[in-house]
């Protein structure tokens, strides 16, 4: 009570300090209890999960509510743009409010479906209006919130919808801020300000489907433009008579413009790195920064601009790295309608291998031993025991052997040259087998065979799971928390086994896994409904002890998934109130009005050098 | 094995959206500045052909190919992919190869014909259908000339020692096996989805690939080879009366409740 009373008194245009992040103390049952009935498996989730900041956050009700949108918004769009695809069925708003994770539903009011960068212009200034009501005192500014969408498979809630508390104060707006053009406002133009109301209207998804471009493979560029919709697998599938590819990752066949927006990364990143090194430009549109009028004029001043950033060459130092800014900004700086990533030659060798060894401390070691000796790797992946363990319990059906259950290592090598790759796998052999006493050290050249060698990895996510399953009343991927931190590769080898001791210590089941050639592990905790409320503080323990440790070495609370909002709380232990107060100043001054997905990264108030003024003044 | 040969057929590439002009009656399915690839099927065909000749050292591929100059692009893409030579047959540039021109006996027929030509061959491996046209007679009709044993929707293929082919065909009802016993004629198989998944040309296989011989012939001079009559193959048996879009889909109907959802299945006389 008392902090809700300190969000409304304190004053808009208050310093960005006070605007730090706290970790979330609250409760989020009373949230829970209002979702959709097939989503109860979400009140499997520990606290810490759904740190909906509850007096400054509410999530959406059930889709089964009325839109919250202002009543002409779809008419005023689908007027002006006839062929744009507008959705209201419940199946697809419930479909686009969520992710691919164990944090709950949060759908929008209605999911668009733009095909080009005009009309997500236009969209996007009709989510910042004035209106005037009948009856109102004074103008309500009608904000309405925006989440680009890809094809859904990310991690941290970053699909769920929150809404930034409203009140009914009236505040004063710089007259600057508004395009209003009519003669009346004039006379208010002269002066500095304007009264309003500021009201929350509910959200909006837009679906990026229709972003499907993918431009020409000039013969010598190791580069291509896509459209923000592109997912990687059929970005590989149209350059597969180029003998070039996308090498990124991740689990899922995501979007191109999703992976940018989240920083993606998967098993390939110990060669080829993260979007974040692979993204030569991007074209994004930016939220408004003025307050549209009530006329809809699309010519009006306040449309929000487009900005292509970037270059197609490899070195650019002109300038700030705008396409930086854009890379992991998880959607809350502007909807990205292209980008240009960089793509490699097929290898023309791989070899893959897997080695055991006693204990998961030591397989770490091997990797840091071979990163060190300068050991050329495309992908270096360690399973811990438990790993193995579901991979076993998930071959009893099928032709692939079960493995010795201990700690593995998975590599591959490979090069344009067949020497080259043997030279590697010799050298990575030495270190496993002759240095770390690893044994059972096996390699295939062959496509089949290699398939094979690499099964229990391949498999991990699903026979984790599956740990756990089995029955009617089992985990599923609803309801498995996934994990994962990145540390220096010194410290590697302590944190991930310091981590599978917590889960052995807290009877936690889970899997821990990672891309070890880049200190980033991952845990899959499944969780299913009969499981206590005691075993979920323990999971979360779990997750506690590991973010820390990451973070006490300098390392990242998340290496691939990205902050959504499950991992905020973290951000300030990360980079100190001067590193997130950056990142809300960058925040505020792309989208002032906190149109694009709120409530996720950081928390903003509106810093419009607006005042607020009490409603008898 | 002595020579496999893969006819090859450039369409539009799978992943575009077909585009109709209205106005152009039979001729409305838009070709112009529209992504062309491979036929997916007979990828699947070149790729069968280049593990058979991996399994059988000294075997020969061949792709073969009929259509604009722009179908060397996709000899060369086979070619990538392993094949060893190509031969073009060189359509003028209005000459089309969706239904409306070329037509699958024209094919077969020119088909035949280099068959015979090139002698010894003992496979010839094609898709089981165009995705333009989705006949899926080429095969069948060049068995029918060639008299050789043919199977088609192959979803596995194992060569005998004594140059038999065992084929596990698809079917609706389920997987048949078929044995092509050795005849002296090549036997004829089209490719199904499941036989194979197409390998991916790294970069040096494609360079090596443009300096592969590719002989192109132009399709007068191929007919008059042959002692084919040109207008015969030109003129097609079937004639395409009509070009359009699908029907955009109806939306669907959201119901309240079993009992409504009953309600409107009896007014749609769907049950009883």
């Amino acid at each position: 009570m008392r902090r809700l009373q300190q969000a409304t008194t304190s004053s808009l245009s208050s310093s960005l300090k006070r605007r730090a992040l706290c970790p979330p103390t609250v409760h989020a049952t009373a949230v829970l209890s209002v979702m959709h009935q097939r989503r109860l498996k979400q009140h499997l989730i520990p606290h810490y999960c759904v740190s909906l900041p509850q007096l400054r956050y509410s999530s959406s009700p059930a889709a089964d509510q009325a839109s919250r949108l202002p009543s002409d918004f779809l008419s005023i769009l689908q007027q002006n743009h006839p062929s744009l695809k507008i959705s209201l069925n419940k199946y697809e708003l419930d479909a686009h409010g969520h992710g691919e994770s164990h944090h709950p539903v949060s759908p929008p009011d209605a999911v668009l479906y733009p095909s080009s960068v005009e009309e997500i212009q236009d969209i996007l200034r009709l989510c910042c209006r004035e209106i005037h009501r009948e009856g109102d005192d004074v103008p309500t500014v009608e904000i309405v919130s925006v989440i680009p969408y890809g094809v859904g498979t990310s991690l941290e809630g970053h699909l769920s919808f929150l809404f930034p508390q409203d009140s009914d104060d009236v505040v004063e707006i710089p007259s600057s801020l508004f395009e209003s053009n009519n003669d009346q406002d004039k006379q208010l133009l002269q002066n500095e300000k304007k009264k309003v109301r500021i009201k929350r209207k509910g959200g909006i998804s837009l679906d990026m489907c229709n972003f499907q471009s993918i431009g020409e493979l000039t013969p010598g560029d190791g580069f291509i433009k896509v459209g923000a919709g592109v997912t990687r697998n059929s970005l590989n599938d149209a350059l597969r008579h180029t003998g070039m590819q996308f090498m990124i990752d991740p689990g899922a066949d995501a979007t191109i413009g999703g992976m940018t927006a989240c920083g993606a990364s998967g098993t390939a990143a110990v060669k080829y790195h993260t979007m974040r090194e692979n993204v030569l430009g991007l074209t994004t549109v930016l939220p408004p920064q003025l307050i549209a009028s009530d006329t809809h004029d699309s010519d009006s001043r306040s449309k929000p601009s487009a900005v292509t950033c970037g270059s197609n060459a490899l070195k650019n130092s002109a300038g700030y790295n705008l396409p930086a800014l854009f890379i992991g900004s998880e959607g809350t700086l502007g909807i990205i309608t292209d980008v240009t990533v960089k793509i490699y030659p097929i290898p023309s060798h791989v070899i893959a291998a897997s080695c055991t060894f006693d204990d998961l401390h030591t397989a770490a070691e091997a990797v840091t031993m071979i990163r060190m000796l300068g050991i050329p790797v495309s992908r270096i992946e360690l399973l811990d025991k438990i790993s193995i363990r579901a991979f076993n319990e998930s071959v009893k059906n099928e032709e692939l052997q079960p493995m010795e259950e201990k700690a593995t290592l998975f590599l591959e090598f490979s090069s344009h040259s067949e020497s080259s790759v043997i030279a590697d796998l010799s050298a990575a052999q030495a270190v496993c087998v002759d240095d770390l006493s690893g044994s059972n050290f096996v390699s295939a050249g062959d496509e089949v065979t290699r398939n094979k060698v690499w099964a229990a990895r391949h498999k991990l996510y699903y026979s984790s799971i599956a740990l756990r399953g089995g029955d009617d009343d089992g985990a599923t991927s609803q309801s498995t928390i996934v994990t994962d931190v990145c540390v220096p590769l010194s410290s590697f080898a302590d944190i991930i086994s310091a981590t599978a001791e917590d889960l052995r210590d807290l009877g936690v089941f889970g899997t821990c896994f990672g891309h070890a050639g880049d200190g980033n592990f991952h845990c899959i905790l499944p969780l299913r409904p009969d499981d206590t409320d005691e075993y979920k503080e323990k999971v979360f323990k779990v997750i506690e002890l590991m973010s820390e440790r990451a973070i006490n070495v300098g390392g990242s609370v998340t290496g691939e998934h990205g902050i959504g909002y499950g991992k905020k709380s973290f951000l300030t232990q990360m980079y100190g109130y001067s590193g997130v107060s950056l990142m809300q100043t960058i925040k505020s001054s792309i989208d002032p009005w906190n149109i694009m997905n709120p409530g996720k990264i950081v928390d903003v108030e509106l810093d419009v050098g607006a005042t607020k003024k009490k409603s008898n003044e | 094995m002595k020579k496999i040969l893969v006819p090859i057929k450039r369409v539009i590439d799978y992943a575009q959206k077909i585009r109709v002009d209205p106005t152009k009656g039979p001729q409305g399915v838009q070709l112009k500045n529209v992504k062309m690839s491979m036929n997916p099927f007979c990828e699947i065909a070149v790729e069968e052909a280049i593990q058979l000749k991996e399994q059988n050292k000294g075997a020969e591929v061949v792709a073969i190919s009929v259509g604009p100059k722009q179908c060397t692009e996709t000899i060369r893409t086979a070619l990538a992919m392993g094949a060893d030579r190509g031969i073009h047959i060189e359509t003028k540039p209005d000459v089309r190869g969706d239904y409306i021109d070329l037509q699958p006996w024209a094919i077969a027929s020119l088909l035949k014909g280099i068959v015979d030509k090139e002698d010894a061959v003992d496979l010839v491996l094609l898709g089981k259908q165009s995705i333009d046209s989705d006949c899926g007679q080429t095969g069948p009709l060049l068995a029918g000339l060639l008299n050789a044993p043919q199977a088609t929707f192959a979803a596995n293929i194992e060569r005998g020692d004594d140059g038999s082919f065992t084929v596990e065909r698809e079917t609706d009802t389920g997987t048949e096996t078929i044995k092509l016993n050795a005849s002296g004629k090549p036997a004829v198989i089209t490719c199904d989805l499941r036989l194979n998944t197409p390998r991916y040309p790294t970069m040096p296989n494609i360079m090596k690939a443009k300096k592969k011989p590719v002989e192109t012939i132009s399709l007068e001079d191929m007919v008059k080879e042959l002692g084919l009559d040109l207008d015969e193959v030109l003129t097609p048996k079937n004639e395409v009366v009509e070009v359009y879009e699908p029907p955009p889909r109806k939306e669907g109907e959201t119901v309240g409740s079993i009992d409504e959802l009953i309600g409107k299945l009896k007014e749609k006389g769907l049950v009883a």
